[in-house]
């Protein structure tokens, strides 16, 4: 896999995505599950945004406490933001996600919504 | 097949090819004659270099047709063959090709009259001779000799048995050939005698590579090692047993010098260069204590040892350990004709009294001891080659390395280094870590280590990430922290996962799971879909994976 180019950083990162270990990984944690094949890319992306993530706000927190070092308090705090935002995120999606589709089956029917539809069209034509 | 084999020329394939194509010329493909003495030509260069399983086809397929067309050239080579059946003419190559017949040129040659069966058979018996046939069938015999001498030497490797049968069958083929052209069999006789030379290095291979000179050394580490375990047969059994007991035991005292002068006696031939290294560390830490027990060395490893063990133990300041000390090196003593289990025993007494004092002393000693030969017998194997490894082997587990080392150099001159005084084991533990640098792959136990390192191989890519990600220094500790963020990370995403397989009622995880997680998760919305995310953060190599892309042909890959 190619090199990250060189921006403003000293050392290089290896942009390949380790494999084998997610395939472990995830065959450790749940043997009975099979995954796909470039389902281990997807999770190490989702891998890369997590951790990219955390860096974020670990940043933000040494930054705020005015550290010049990252310690493990603002590790932990970003941790506990990122989790919690998560959570906080998709329940707020199903709730949303809940309050759409209860709201659209309450106003509308399936028979009523053809009707409907075919009321525009006639109206218009 | 027996006779299938290698001529120094030629693949014997081609070989017998060609004999068969020169060996036909009375088959009605004639319209082959033609190919036949291109194909000889060809034969001989390419043989070589044709693989076996082509030429095997090739020739057997091609048998019938070659007979012809072999005939029709053999026929031109040797008029009088015209008249002959391929049989013959088989016959003719396997009598004028003694040497490089295959092993049974009689054999070959019986059978000759026989029905066509025999033939294919004899054709591949015969390849070794279709070196020889080839100078006698064609006219360019004279340059046969020569492409088949230096293709011999090709194959020299494979001619072991071949160059024995052709010693054999030099004599008998000799007979036979009424007819042989003399100049073939000179020429076939020279090839022979060119091979002999080679067969002797080549019969055996791999034996010429094996270095006599190690195998002198063991034999001397053995003797000595019989010496010893004669003496005490039933310690080894006691120690043996316990592989692993030392481990728990003895990692605490790894930092206990090794003591074991008597294995030094032993291991006097292993290497101890490094060991010196490790032990001189050691033995300024014990010079003061035993300088005449390092002397003494070998031959009164037992008294010196308990000296030494005595001397050190009263040196180090551990007062209970003497005692301790005192019975394991009793029993270590008695175990000294060993293999330097006891030893290690020792040693390991000597270094857990020093080290440990919660334990009980002198039993743990004799467990350490005992466990700690058993592990470093078992991981003695890579430390040293004798059996006076096993003893520095045994050591070695115990006190990580240290003790082993100190040991063997010890063994040169030095006595082990007893249980050093626990300021001594600081410093043993010194020498001892560079030993265990040395010898990591010393672990109390197999089963944790390589489960751990390669998830920990796998997380550090993440962290360093991390850290790149960051932009900024970061402590150990911080990056400790991100190491089990991960890990509870991966759990949640593999439960995630599982729920959403089982939702979609599959029991494979597929990239649709994945992309509902990350909307999840937010990541995914709207407006940035998944394809945007692949393509900002991962390389083209995965994009191409990942994305749907068409391409020529009116394919897409991949496909969906």
């Amino acid at each position: 896999m190619a090199l990250s180019t060189i921006v403003s950083q000293k050392k290089q990162i290896k942009r390949k995505a380790p494999r084998g270990f997610l395939k472990r990984v995830f065959k450790r944690q749940k043997p009975q599950l099979r995954l796909e094949k470039s389902g281990d890319l997807l999770v190490h992306l989702n891998c890369l945004l997590f951790v990219h993530r955390l860096a974020e706000e670990s940043r933000t927190n040494a930054c705020e406490s005015k550290c010049r070092v990252i310690n493990k308090e603002h590790v932990l705090a970003a941790a506990k933001v990122t989790s919690k935002e998560e959570q906080r995120l998709e329940v707020k999606e199903y709730i949303l996600e809940s309050y759409y589709d209860a709201f659209f089956w309450a106003v509308t029917d399936h028979k009523d919504f053809f009707t409907h539809q075919f009321g525009i069209i006639k109206y218009w034509l | 097949m027996a006779d299938h084999n290698p001529d120094g020329d030629p693949t014997p394939r081609t070989l017998l090819r060609r004999v068969l194509d020169t060996a036909d010329p009375r088959t009605p493909r004639r319209p082959r004659s033609a190919r036949s003495g291109a194909q000889r030509a060809l034969l001989e260069r390419a043989s070589s270099r044709r693989l076996s399983g082509q030429t095997k086809t090739i020739a057997k397929g091609r048998s019938r047709g070659a007979r012809s067309i072999g005939r029709s050239t053999h026929v031109q080579a040797r008029g009088h063959l015209e008249e002959q059946t391929p049989r013959t003419l088989l016959k003719n190559i396997l009598l004028t090709a003694p040497e490089s017949s295959i092993l049974m040129p009689e054999s070959v040659v019986k059978p000759v009259p026989a029905p066509q069966v025999v033939q294919p058979s004899r054709r591949e018996s015969s390849r070794g001779s279709l070196e020889l046939q080839l100078p006698e069938l064609e006219p360019s015999t004279t340059l046969a000799p020569g492409l088949l001498a230096p293709g011999r030497r090709k194959q020299k490797l494979r001619l072991s048995m071949f160059q024995q049968g052709v010693d054999q069958g030099l004599p008998l083929s000799r007979e036979p050939q009424g007819n042989a052209d003399a100049s073939s069999l000179t020429s076939s006789l020279n090839l022979t005698f060119a091979t002999p030379l080679q067969p002797q290095s080549v019969q055996r291979p791999g034996l010429a590579r094996r270095p006599p000179a190690r195998r002198a050394v063991d034999v001397g580490a053995f003797l000595r090692d019989l010496r010893d375990t004669s003496l005490a047969p039933p310690n080894i059994v006691l120690e043996d047993t316990q592989p692993f007991s030392q481990p728990t035991v003895g990692s605490p005292v790894y930092h206990s010098l090794p003591c074991t002068p008597h294995t030094g006696a032993e291991d006097a031939e292993q290497a101890a260069g490094r060991r010196t290294q490790s032990s001189g560390p050691g033995l300024q830490n014990n010079s003061p204590g035993k300088p005449a027990q390092f002397l003494a060395g070998e031959a009164e490893e037992v008294n010196a040892f308990a000296l030494g063990f005595l001397s050190t133990s009263s040196a180090v300041s551990g007062e209970d350990e003497v005692e301790p000390l005192p019975d394991g090196v009793e029993e270590a003593e008695k175990k000294m004709e060993e293999e330097g289990v006891s030893v290690s025993e020792m040693e390991a007494t000597g270094a857990q009294g020093p080290s440990r004092a919660e334990e009980p002393k002198g039993h743990t000693q004799v467990t350490e001891a005992e466990g700690s030969q058993g592990t470093a017998e078992a991981e003695g194997p890579g430390a040293s080659s004798g059996d006076e490894d096993a003893s520095s082997k045994a050591a070695s587990p115990e006190s990580a390395s240290s003790t082993p080392e100190s040991l063997q150099a010890r063994q040169h001159h030095q006595f082990p280094e007893p249980a050093p005084p626990p300021g001594a084991a600081v410093l043993s533990s010194e020498p001892a870590e560079p030993l265990l640098v040395r010898h990591p792959p010393r672990p109390r136990t197999t089963g944790p280590r390589p489960r751990q390192d390669p998830h920990k191989a796998g997380l550090s890519h993440y962290v360093k990430l991390f850290s790149f990600f960051a932009k900024m220094p970061m402590e150990r500790k911080a990056l400790e922290m991100v190491e089990k963020c991960l890990d509870k990370y991966f759990q949640h995403l593999c439960d995630d996962l599982e729920v959403f397989a089982a939702h979609a009622g599959r029991k494979t995880v597929k990239p649709e799971d994945l992309e509902l997680l990350m909307r999840r998760q937010g990541l995914v919305t709207d407006q940035v879909s998944l394809h945007v995310l692949v393509e900002r953060h991962l390389p083209l190599e995965y994009r191409q994976l990942l994305i749907p892309c068409a391409y020529s042909g009116n394919s897409v890959f991949p496909a969906q």
